[in-house]
């Protein structure tokens, strides 16, 4: 898109800003409770009268059922389970994030992309590449990272279920015992999360403390929020689906 | 004492037209007949557009940008079970489309070009690239190929994108590799092909 072109959006969405939805991830290892915390959320700002909306990793109608057949078969390689999560992500930021966000709604991700980033980083990937495979990138209002040790998620992991092969990790560390393998591969994925915090400037929460004590926290730090202004920041991912709905014949209200 | 296995060679054929895959058997056969034991690798191995194709009605379909995203992901599988195993066994192997179909595809729909060649910084080097055109005289190729798999996933994206003006564009650039020397146009008959 030409700078002209994306003048034009700039001034859009620049009408669009003082309306649109916020975006907030959730992000940390399995175990690390942030789906219980992301429950909590959501059911306070519907408290609060906030049109709220959730989009969960790996959800998306079109692309969730390739997924699922290759993981029950175990027949991706690092870079095919990377591309199938980025095709996942993509198609849900395009017809589920992005339409929630400009309609006004609060759109709470549980797992975004850094979900990917740590994962495929964790398995070998290098990282330049994986920034470009998800580009443009939503970046989020906030990310709640959840912070526990890998025994404290292995510990959560094994109370309740065997982790499955991918999850484990099994298909890098070539062990057969998952939940071995699982404390082997989360380590390396918590040690990508903490790189990730420190250079997207996450905010921590120490999940290793009390529900009731995580929750104050995330809402105080919501509370405190400072609206970012779309256009200088996210406007390329966000013009980028614009022009596609204006192609198809959306008209913006703010544009007429 | 053991001898090497040479390193076998990887063919692309890229190609905006339903004769590309006619072209890549014909090709393929031509090699087969001089350098022995080979195959070809064809889009869709892994099945991910059919099954594309199958999903749930009422489900938006993919942008440009998923579709290039699932046919990396396609392009993966079959560099891991079809092209790496047939070139380290010293094949050779015809990969049809590869790269530059996709590539001509996406930058015609509006995707940026930084964006498609770092996508597929993964992909192994092609030996020898060709473009295969519909002008080519290859037999009648059934229609189902990449271009066309990539046009209805966009249309049922609710995209509005003309197909005749995304084929001319795609067709454009393919033809701007060829000027540049970067792609070679498969002759007609391929007899005159030299590896």
């Amino acid at each position: 898109m030409g700078e002209r072109g994306l003048q034009r959006w700039r001034e859009l969405l620049k009408r669009r800003d003082e309306t649109r939805g916020l975006l907030v991830a959730f992000e940390g290892p399995d175990g690390s409770g942030k789906s219980t915390q992301r429950k909590l959320f959501k059911t306070w700002l519907k408290s609060e009268g906030l049109p709220v909306a959730t989009t969960k990793w790996n959800s998306s109608p079109l692309v969730k059922p390739l997924v699922k057949v290759r993981k029950q078969i175990r027949a991706l390689s690092p870079e095919e389970f990377c591309l199938l999560h980025a095709a996942d992500f993509r198609h849900r930021v395009e017809t589920e994030v992005l339409p929630a966000l400009w309609q006004g709604t609060t759109v709470i991700a549980d797992r975004y992309l850094f979900t990917g980033l740590a994962r495929d980083a964790a398995r070998g990937l290098p990282f330049d590449w994986l920034l470009r495979v998800y580009e443009p990138i939503l970046w989020p209002d906030q990310v709640f990272y959840f912070s526990v040790s890998p025994d404290t998620s292995g510990m959560r992991i094994s109370a309740t279920r065997q982790p499955k092969y991918y999850e484990a990790g099994q298909d890098i560390t070539d062990l057969d015992d998952p939940l071995a393998s699982y404390r082997q591969f989360i380590a390396r994925v918590i040690r990508e999360y903490e790189s990730l915090a420190l250079a997207f400037r996450f905010i921590t929460i120490d999940a290793e403390r009390s529900i009731a004590e995580q929750h104050r926290e995330i809402r105080e730090h919501f509370q405190r929020l400072e609206r970012r202004s779309w256009p200088d920041w996210n406007l390329e991912p966000v013009a980028d689906w614009l022009a596609r709905q204006t192609a198809a014949g959306y008209r913006p209200p703010a544009a007429r | 004492m053991a001898r090497r296995t040479p390193r076998g060679q990887l063919i692309a054929v890229d190609g905006g037209g339903p004769a590309v895959a006619a072209a890549a058997r014909h090709l393929a056969r031509v090699l087969r007949s001089r350098n022995g034991d080979g195959g070809i690798s064809s889009w869709n191995s892994s099945g991910i557009f059919t099954e594309l194709a199958a999903a749930e009605p009422g489900v938006s379909g993919p942008s440009a940008r998923t579709l290039a995203l699932l046919y990396a992901a396609d392009l993966a599988f079959r560099i891991r079970w079809q092209i790496r195993p047939a070139i380290e066994a010293g094949q050779w192997v015809v990969a049809v489309p590869y790269v530059e179909t996709i590539k001509a595809l996406g930058m015609a729909a509006g995707l940026p070009r930084r964006w498609l060649v770092e996508l597929f910084r993964f992909v192994p080097k092609a030996d020898i690239c060709y473009h295969a055109t519909d002008k080519s005289r290859h037999g009648n190729a059934a229609k189902g190929g990449l271009t066309d798999s990539f046009l209805s996933a966009l249309a049922a994206s609710g995209d509005s994108m003309d197909p005749a003006q995304l084929r001319k564009r795609s067709m454009e650039y393919l033809t701007s590799l060829e000027r540049r020397g970067r792609i070679r146009r498969l002759p007609p008959g391929v007899r005159s092909v030299r590896l």
